[in-house]
This record gives structure tokens, C-alpha cells and sequence, in this order.
């Protein structure tokens, strides 16, 4: 009798696990390195990335339904937000970061300039609950979407459950930030040996290989660890990065190394958008390294790059603009669902 | 048909785990000496200096030992215990039958692991209010409530007590001596909290660090065997 049983429920979970599965697989360059995301523990499915999708983009995740995760990180903008230098959510509260831009988020080892979040899974709970930025609660949530026609029946596909909980709308909305990878800039091409560098981009990777990899590492463009890069603090802002967290003086002024890919579509740059142009942050490297007891080693003192120098690196920069990333139909705006 | 499928799966995993005894646990705050009822004014029943509003706290890594010897673990051993769901102050563990033990074993938070590795969902799910959401990381423990000489802002005093990086990683383990197998009450003492903690100075304990820590050594002793 309990064999017979024990040998049924073995039947029937198989059955079930084949039927409710429509895995998603994620596609990303052979020398990527592995992703630090634990795709056991919320194994992708298309059905969870659509939800996520939606999730994204529908502005009822804010307090008064009008600021949507697209709001501040715009797909045209490789998912930052162009044009910005800080923030802007509810009632036009200005915030008091720069939004980055999200792609190749399975690589992250922390969220946050100042790696405050320690899982994607539980970095939307954030700006979701920041008075500033989308002003509700992950339980207004919950019962927002349960009552919107549309969410139960999305819900019920993507986790065999209709009724919505905190953790299927965290996880569903990790889903589909996952999916979005950059790896098919002109830099990629090379890689692949499909093209070549022209001379000035060639100087500019090897420019960029002297001065610059050691925190914007090959192939991702950062090293996901944290560095004062040399910025002067803003006294209007008094932000002192990494240190809120840890509280340690030795994380004084540290911020989270961003990734120097599609840059063309995500500036203004830095934790506070205070450069508007490649070139500034160039200048920023060879004249303005403001020097304190945190500033990394590689920039004790400026940078030496001649203009033409400089030109050739901003040429090598170009090269890691993914247009077929940005412009990717897949990642946008779910017509079909939310109309 | 694949929901069929899962039902006829849960029927088999209920039954084969319905052959097990229970072991019932009762936490029982107490409050200058008396037994604490949650009461419809949103407050524990006391009058006096302090009245307790928000009592909410994660109990979890249940264990039982035999001497020292493990007899029994739960398995997603992870029981959020809130004031205002008086229910959630009783557990039950499907313990194995015949089972002897002689203590048990469980902490009170949330551990490092579950805190670093994304959504859960039940007791987990961050709809509980237990997430903290500007930094990621549960709180293990909430206390809030007002003091007639607490100088904060209609005076009151919140504590959330979590952490899960080193060297401020205040989830405490409390162990206790058991003699019965089918049911316990274990007291919870707040005034042993208000003996050490003075409202008039410290009222406010919102993030991980030392103040977090050093309140949290103070779970290691309001926890006892009610006789
Ligand atoms: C009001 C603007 C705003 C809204 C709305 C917003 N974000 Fe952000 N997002 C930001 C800012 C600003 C940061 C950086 C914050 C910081 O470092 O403290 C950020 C950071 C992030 C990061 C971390 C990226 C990294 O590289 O560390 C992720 C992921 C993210 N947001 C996803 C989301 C999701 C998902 C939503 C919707 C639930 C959302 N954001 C809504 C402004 C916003
Ligand atoms: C010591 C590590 C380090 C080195 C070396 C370094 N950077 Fe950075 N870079 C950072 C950090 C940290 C930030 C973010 C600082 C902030 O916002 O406060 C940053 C930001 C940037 C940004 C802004 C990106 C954005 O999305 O906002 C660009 C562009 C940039 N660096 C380019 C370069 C170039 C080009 C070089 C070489 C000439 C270089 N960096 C060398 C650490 C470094």
C-alpha cells in the first residue's frame, strides 16, 4: 500500500514538474563568466518574465499608479534614465542618486551604489517602498494586483497560484531584469573574431587595458567591487557611498564600480550624474582627482593622457554600444498585456 | 491536468506524513509578571509606564536533543510570532512518535544564509513587514510601544533588531531544559528587556550594529520553561 502510494506521488510529481515548466533559457557570450545569480533557487520560465515584464512597466506599483520601475530605468536608455542627473519619482520628488542602468544583473554581486541590497530578488523592494521614489508598501502590492484583472491569471500560469504574494512579485520581477544581457556590442563582435578595431579603437583597448580594466574588468566592465574613484564630494548631497552601510572609514566615499557598456545611452555618469559627456569624465581622470585617505591606488594622481589619447579611449568606449540590446523588441514595453 | 497531478502529489505527501505525533509549543510573553493578552485597543493589557504595541519576532532552527544527542530538526524551521495573531504564539512540530528529549534548541531571527539568498514566502515573505527595505537583511526581532519617559516623539520607542554581516549579527540561540514530550510553555519576559533597556535613554534601534547586538544578548535570558 505505502509503496504503491510513494510510487504515485513519484508519477505525479514528475507529471506536474513537466507540465508547469516552460524554462527560459539565458543566453549570454561564451567568455562571460559564470553568473553569481542562484538560478536553482527561481529557476527562469517564460512565464515568470512575462509577469516580471508587466510588473515592470505597470505604474501600480507606486502609491498614486504613476511611476513604474520604466519610469527611472527606460529601455531606451539601456535602463537608466537619460537626461536626469538625479532621480525623479512620486509627486516629483527628486531623489539623491543618479538611476543606473540595468543589464547583465545576473553578474552582480551587490545592488546600490553603495551595495546596500544583497539579491536581486529583494532590490525592488527599495524603490517600491522609498517615499521618494514609488512611496507604497510590498502589501498594498499585493492586493493591488490581486484585484487587477489581469495579474491573477498571470500569476497562476507563472507559479500554478493565483493568489499574489510578496515573493512571486519579487521574484518574477528578478526574472525579468535577469534576461536583460548586453553582450552584443561591436567590442562583443571582436571577441567572436567577426570584425576588427579600427587603429584608434585598437590604441584605445590598449589605453584602457593600462588605466582602466583593473576596476572596469573585461568582459562585464567592472569588478563589481567598490572604489573612490576620486570624485569631490558633493556638499549639497553629502553622500559618503559604501560607508552608510558598513560604517567603516576605510569605505568612506566608495562606490559601487559601474559598468562602462552603452554608455552613449545612459548618461549623465557617476553616482550623482554629475558628468554629462564621456569626455568630462576623461577630464575627470587626467585633472581632477581630488585625493583623501580612501582614494584607490591606481589614482593617487591623475591620470597622463594626451587629447588624442583621450579621443582614441572615447573611440574604444563607443565600441561597447549594444544597439541590438537597447533597441531589442523582446525587452520593451508588453503592449499585449498591459495596453 | 497538471493541477490534478499536484493535488494527487500533496494527498500522497499528506498522508505519509500524517503518521507522525506532535510536539506543541506555547510562547508566552509575560509583562510584570503576568501572562500578556493582546486586547482590542492595540496595546497588551497593562497599565502603567509602559504599554507594548508591536511585538513581533522570528523564533527558528527548532531543535530537540536527547543529552546531547539531535533526536529531531524542522525542516523550513522558520515561525514569525506577532502579538496581534495571538494563534501565531503556539507551534506545533511534527515530531516523529515515541520520541524522547530532554532540551531544546532554536534561535530567535532569522539566519545569515536565508538572509543573503533572495524571496521566501510564508512567515518569509517580506508582506510581513519583517524586511528591511532601504538595506537588505530581516529584522529578527520588532518591540514598539510608547513610555510615559520615553523623550521621543509622542513617546515612543521602537527597537528592530536584526543584522547578518560579522561582527553585528545578533541572532541569539537559546537553549532550555525540557521534561514533558507533548507540550511546553515557554515564558518570554519583557521586563527583563525593561530592566536593562532605559527608555528615557535608548528608544530608538533601527538598524544592524552594536546597539542591535547588545540588545540582542539580552534574548538569552527573558526566554524560560514556564512550570
Ligand atoms: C524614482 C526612480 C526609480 C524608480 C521608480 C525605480 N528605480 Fe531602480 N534605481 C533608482 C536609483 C536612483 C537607483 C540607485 C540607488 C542607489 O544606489 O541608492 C536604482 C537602482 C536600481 C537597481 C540596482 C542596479 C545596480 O547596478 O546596482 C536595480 C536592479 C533597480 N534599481 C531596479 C528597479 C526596479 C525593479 C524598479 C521597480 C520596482 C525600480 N528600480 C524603480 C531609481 C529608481
Ligand atoms: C580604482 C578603480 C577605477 C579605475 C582605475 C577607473 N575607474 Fe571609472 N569608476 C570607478 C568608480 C568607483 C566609479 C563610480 C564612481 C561614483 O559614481 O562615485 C567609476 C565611474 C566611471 C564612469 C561613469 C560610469 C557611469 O555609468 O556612471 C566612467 C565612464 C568611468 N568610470 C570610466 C573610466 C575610465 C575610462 C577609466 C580609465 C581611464 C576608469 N574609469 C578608471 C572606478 C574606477
Amino acid at each position: 500500500m505505502r509503496i504503491g502510494i510513494t510510487v504515485l506521488s513519484i508519477i505525479s510529481f514528475v507529471l506536474s514538474v513537466a507540465f508547469i515548466t516552460d524554462y527560459y533559457k539565458l543566453e549570454y557570450a561564451e567568455y562571460f563568466p559564470e553568473p553569481l545569480y542562484n538560478f536553482e533557487k527561481n529557476p527562469l520560465t517564460t512565464e515568470k518574465v512575462t509577469l516580471g515584464q508587466a510588473l515592470f512597466y505597470d505604474p501600480i506599483l507606486s502609491e498614486d499608479n504613476t511611476i513604474s520601475c520604466s519610469s527611472c530605468h527606460s529601455p531606451y536608455n539601456a535602463f537608466a534614465h537619460t537626461d536626469h542627473d538625479l532621480s525623479h519619482g512620486i509627486r516629483d520628488s527628486i531623489g539623491t542618486r543618479n538611476a543606473p542602468a540595468l543589464f547583465n544583473l545576473a553578474w552582480h554581486e551587490s545592488f546600490m551604489w553603495d551595495g546596500a541590497i544583497n539579491h536581486l530578488d529583494m532590490q525592488s523592494l527599495a524603490p517600491i517602498s522609498h517615499p521618494g521614489e514609488m512611496g507604497e508598501t510590498i502589501k498594498n502590492v499585493v492586493e493591488k494586483l490581486q484585484y487587477k484583472a489581469i495579474y491573477p491569471p498571470l500569476f497562476l500560469k507563472a507559479f500554478g497560484d493565483s493568489t499574489v504574494t510578496g515573493e512571486h512579485v519579487l521574484k518574477a520581477l528578478a526574472q525579468f531584469q535577469l534576461t536583460l544581457v548586453s553582450d552584443g556590442a561591436k567590442y562583443d563582435a571582436v571577441k567572436r573574431g567577426e570584425v576588427t578595431f579600427s587603429p584608434q579603437e585598437a590604441n584605445g583597448y590598449a589605453l584602457f587595458q593600462k588605466h582602466c580594466n583593473s576596476c572596469h574588468t573585461e568582459p562585464l566592465f567592472t569588478n563589481g567591487q567598490f572604489a573612490n574613484n576620486g570624485l569631490p564630494v558633493d556638499t549639497t548631497l553629502n553622500d559618503y557611498g559604501r560607508w552608510i552601510i558598513t560604517k567603516k572609514s576605510e569605505d568612506s566615499l566608495l562606490f559601487k564600480v559601474p559598468t562602462l557598456r552603452n554608455l552613449s545611452y545612459t548618461f549623465p555618469y557617476m553616482h550623482d550624474g554629475r558628468f554629462r559627456k564621456i569626455r568630462h569624465v576623461l577630464n575627470h581622470y587626467t585633472e581632477g582627482i581630488h585625493l583623501t585617505s580612501t582614494t584607490a591606488k591606481q589614482l593617487k594622481e591623475n591620470l597622463e593622457l594626451t587629447s588624442n589619447e583621450k579621443t582614441d579611449l572615447v573611440a574604444f568606449l563607443l565600441t561597447l554600444d549594444d544597439k541590438n540590446f537597447v533597441f531589442d523588441q523582446k525587452h520593451q514595453y508588453p503592449k499585449a498585456i498591459l495596453n | 491536468m497538471r493541477y490534478i497531478a499536484c493535488h494527487v502529489f500533496l494527498l500522497c505527501v499528506t498522508y505519509l506524513s500524517a503518521q507522525s505525533s506532535e510536539f506543541f509549543i506555547n510562547f508566552q510573553p509575560t509583562f510584570e509578571g503576568e501572562v500578556v493578552v493582546y486586547n482590542e485597543e492595540n496595546r497588551l493589557e497593562k497599565d502603567g509606564d509602559i504599554q507594548i504595541e508591536t511585538l513581533k519576532f522570528y523564533i527558528s532552527n527548532i531543535e530537540l536533543f536527547n543529552g546531547d544527542q539531535l533526536v529531531f530538526s524542522e525542516k523550513d524551521s522558520y515561525h514569525l510570532l506577532d502579538i496581534e495573531s495571538p494563534e501565531s504564539f503556539s507551534l506545533d512540530l511534527n515530531t516523529p512518535p515515541k520520541l524522547s528529549f530532554t532540551s531544546i534548541k532554536f534561535d530567535v531571527g532569522v539566519d545569515s544564509l536565508t538572509n543573503v539568498s533572495g524571496a521566501f514566502g510564508g512567515d518569509l515573505d517580506p508582506t510581513n513587514g519583517m524586511y528591511w527595505t532601504w538595506q537588505s537583511g530581516y529584522i529578527n526581532f520588532k518591540l514598539e510601544g510608547v513610555a510615559t519617559d520615553c523623550p521621543a516623539r509622542h513617546n515612543r520607542f521602537v527597537y528592530h533588531i536584526g543584522g547578518y554581516e560579522a561582527p553585528h549579527r545578533p541572532l541569539q540561540t537559546i537553549e532550555l531544559g525540557i521534561e514533558t514530550d507533548t507540550e511546553i510553555a515557554i515564558e518570554i519576559s519583557m521586563d527583563k528587556i525593561f530592566e536593562t533597556i532605559n527608555v528615557a535613554e535608548q528608544y530608538h534601534i533601527m538598524r544592524p550594529g552594536e546597539e542591535a547586538l547588545a540588545f540582542s544578548k539580552l534574548f538569552t535570558s527573558i526566554f524560560s520553561i514556564s512550570k
